[in-house]
C-alpha cells in the first residue's frame, strides 16, 4: 500500500472536483451543526429538569404593604392570624410533603444568589421589595391542581406560581427548538448524501480512464476505491470540523447568554460540547463514507 | 496457460452467440494470432479471458486457475499475471512515459526502489530509450503503442492480451510494434494477439485461429490470414 500514491490522486480528485467538494463540506457543516444543536439543547435540557426534579414547588407569595396583585387591592399586608391559618391550611392538605416559611431576608438572599451574574438587576432590588412566601413541596408535583387552587383563593396570598408549569413552558419551548433542529439537520443530511452521491459520480466519470487501467493492471479494489472514498471522508472531516467550530460558537453565544437571561441554574459544559462535537463529527464522516461506497458500487465497476 | 473447454457466451439482450461452444488450448509460450471480421467473438475472447465477461456455460481455465471457482476479490490477482494492450493504447494524457509505466506497479503496491529500477528496462526494451520523460502528446502512434505494450509487460505477466494493436497505426510502424511482441513473447510470455490485419499474420507465421459467428473454423499452427481463397 502506497500512501502517499492514494494522497496524491485524492488531492487530484478533491481539487478537479472543487465546487462540489465545497458544497459537500458546507453541506455536512449546516447539518452536523444543528445536529449537534439539537443535542446539546438535549443535554441542557436534561441537566435541568435533573436539577430542579427535587426543587420544584409551589410558591405562594403573600401580600405586601403595597402589592400590586388584585388579590391584595383594598387591604395593608398579611396578617400574623392570617399566616398562622394558611400554615395550618397547607400543612392538613394530604398532597403536601412540607412546607417552608420564608421571610423577606431568605427572598433577598435566594434573589441574589439566582441573579448573582446580572448586578444591575441585583443593585436595582431592596429587602424590602421582596415578599414573603409560603413554599409549598409536593409530595408529587403534577398533583399540583387541588393545592393551587385552594391558595389562590385564600386571604393574605397574592399570587401563586407553581414552578412545574414554568418548567414545563421552558422545557416545552426548548424541545420545539430541538425538534426543529433535527428536522433541518435531517434534510441536510439527505441533501449531504445525494450531493455525495453526485461528487463521486463526477469524480468516478473525471478518472474513469485511471481507474480502467487500475483495473487492467489488477488493483485491488480497495486501491481503486480508496481514493473516492477518501475524497468523502476528507469533504466529511473538514465539514465535521467547521461544524465544531459553529457549535462552539452556539455554546458560547447562544447557550452561555440563555444561561445568563433565564437564570438556568445549569450550565452546559464544554465535556458537554466536547461530546456533542465528537459524535457529530463521527456521524458526518460515517455519512460519507457510506454515501461514498454505495454510489461507487453503482457507478464503479470492479 | 489458457484452456477454454465448450465456452458459450451470449450477451444480454442478444439472442446470438458471441462465443458459440469455443474449445481451445493455448499453451506456455505460445504465439497465437485470432483472427476473423469484426463480431466474430474475438474481443469476447480476450475479455472472457480477463473475467471481464463469465460465460454462459462451459469452462474457462487462465494461468492453471478455474475462471468459474475465483472469488471476484481475487479477480484483480489474476490480472497482475496478464498484460493487455489495445488498439487505442489508453495511456494517462498527463502523465509522461515513466509515469504511464511507472502507474501500473504503483497501483498494485510496489516498493518505489523496485520501481525505479525496472520501468526503465522496459521502456528500453520496447525500444523507447531515451523518451521516458515525453508526454503522450508527444509521441508517434507506434511510439505511444510502445508505451503501452512497457505498461502491459512491466510486471512480467504470464500471459499477454493485444486487442487490434496495430488497428490504428501505419504498415511500416506496425512491423516494429510485431517485433516488440515477438522480443515479449521470447522472454516465455504467451501472447495472444486479436488482429485483421492480414499482412502481419502472413508475415510472422505463427499459430492463426479463425472465429466467425463466435465458432472457430480454423486452428492452423503455422498459419497464414487465409482471406486469399
Amino acid at each position: 500500500m502506497r500512501a502517499n500514491f492514494i494522497f496524491s490522486e485524492v488531492w487530484i480528485g478533491l481539487r478537479r472536483n472543487l465546487t462540489m467538494t465545497i458544497a459537500v463540506i458546507v453541506t455536512v457543516a449546516i447539518g452536523m451543526a444543528l445536529l449537534g444543536i439539537g443535542l446539546m439543547i438535549n443535554a441542557q435540557v436534561g441537566s435541568m429538569s435533573s436539577y430542579w426534579s427535587d426543587k420544584v414547588q409551589l410558591s405562594a407569595f403573600l401580600c405586601a404593604k403595597n402589592s400590586p396583585f388584585d388579590a391584595c387591592k383594598g387591604r395593608g399586608g398579611v396578617s400574623q392570624q392570617e399566616k398562622v391559618a394558611l400554615q395550618k391550611q397547607i400543612e392538613a392538605m394530604p398532597q403536601v410533603d412540607r412546607v417552608t416559611f420564608e421571610n423577606q431576608e431568605k427572598a433577598y438572599e435566594n434573589f441574589k444568589a439566582a441573579y448573582s451574574s446580572n448586578s444591575v438587576f441585583l443593585s436595582a432590588v431592596k429587602v424590602e421589595d421582596m415578599p414573603e412566601s409560603f413554599r409549598v413541596k409536593l409530595k408529587n408535583p403534577d398533583d399540583y391542581k387541588a393545592v393551587f387552587d385552594a391558595l389562590s383563593g385564600a386571604a393574605g396570598v397574592a399570587n401563586v406560581v407553581n414552578d412545574q408549569q414554568l418548567l414545563d413552558r421552558f422545557f416545552g419551548l426548548m424541545n420545539r427548538l430541538r425538534s426543529a433542529a433535527l428536522v433541518v439537520a435531517l434534510i441536510q443530511v439527505f441533501a449531504a448524501i445525494l450531493l455525495i452521491g453526485n461528487t463521486v459520480r463526477l469524480s468516478a466519470y473525471n478518472r474513469r480512464r485511471e481507474t480502467g487501467i487500475m483495473r487492467l493492471v489488477g488493483a485491488s479494489n480497495l486501491y481503486i476505491q480508496l481514493p473516492f472514498v477518501m475524497e468523502g471522508t476528507i469533504a466529511g472531516l473538514v465539514g465535521g470540523v467547521i461544524s465544531a467550530v459553529l457549535l462552539m460558537f452556539a455554546k458560547i453565544v447562544i447557550f452561555d447568554s440563555m444561561q445568563k437571561f433565564f437564570a438556568l441554574a445549569t450550565q452546559l459544559t464544554w465535556s458537554d460540547v466536547a461530546q456533542v462535537i465528537t459524535l457529530t463529527t463521527v456521524v458526518g464522516v460515517l455519512i460519507c463514507i457510506l454515501a461514498s461506497f454505495v454510489t461507487l458500487r453503482r457507478y464503479l465497476r470492479v | 496457460m489458457i484452456h477454454f473447454d465448450n465456452v458459450t457466451k451470449v450477451y444480454a439482450n442478444q439472442n446470438r452467440p458471441a462465443l458459440d461452444h469455443v474449445s481451445v488450448d493455448v499453451d506456455k509460450g505460445e504465439f497465437v494470432f485470432l483472427v476473423g471480421p469484426s463480431g466474430s467473438g474475438k474481443s469476447t475472447f480476450l475479455r472472457l479471458v480477463l473475467k471481464e465477461e463469465r460465460p454462459n456455460s462451459g469452462a474457462i481455465h487462465v494461468a492453471g486457475k478455474d475462471l468459474a471457482r475465483l472469488s471476484n476479490f481475487k479477480v484483480p490477482h489474476l490480472r497482475r499475471r496478464i498484460g493487455c494492450v489495445f488498439q487505442d493504447f489508453r495511456l494517462l494524457p498527463n502523465k509522461n512515459v515513466y509515469e504511464n509505466v511507472a502507474f501500473a506497479l504503483e497501483v498494485i503496491g510496489k516498493p518505489r526502489r523496485f520501481i525505479r529500477k525496472v520501468v526503465p528496462e522496459v521502456v528500453e526494451l520496447v525500444g523507447l530509450e531515451g523518451k521516458a520523460h515525453r508526454m503522450p502528446d508527444e509521441l508517434s502512434g507506434g511510439e505511444q503503442q510502445r508505451v503501452a505494450m512497457a505498461r502491459a509487460f512491466v510486471n512480467r505477466p504470464m500471459i499477454l492480451l493485444a486487442d487490434e494493436p496495430t488497428g490504428n497505426i501505419d504498415p511500416a510502424t506496425s512491423i516494429g510494434i510485431m517485433k516488440v511482441l515477438d522480443r515479449i513473447n521470447r522472454t516465455g510470455t504467451t501472447v495472444v494477439m486479436a488482429t485483421h490485419d492480414a499482412a502481419i499474420v502472413d508475415s510472422m507465421r505463427k499459430r492463426v485461429v479463425e472465429l466467425e459467428d463466435g465458432k472457430i473454423v480454423r486452428d492452423q499452427s503455422r498459419g497464414v490470414y487465409g482471406q486469399a481463397y
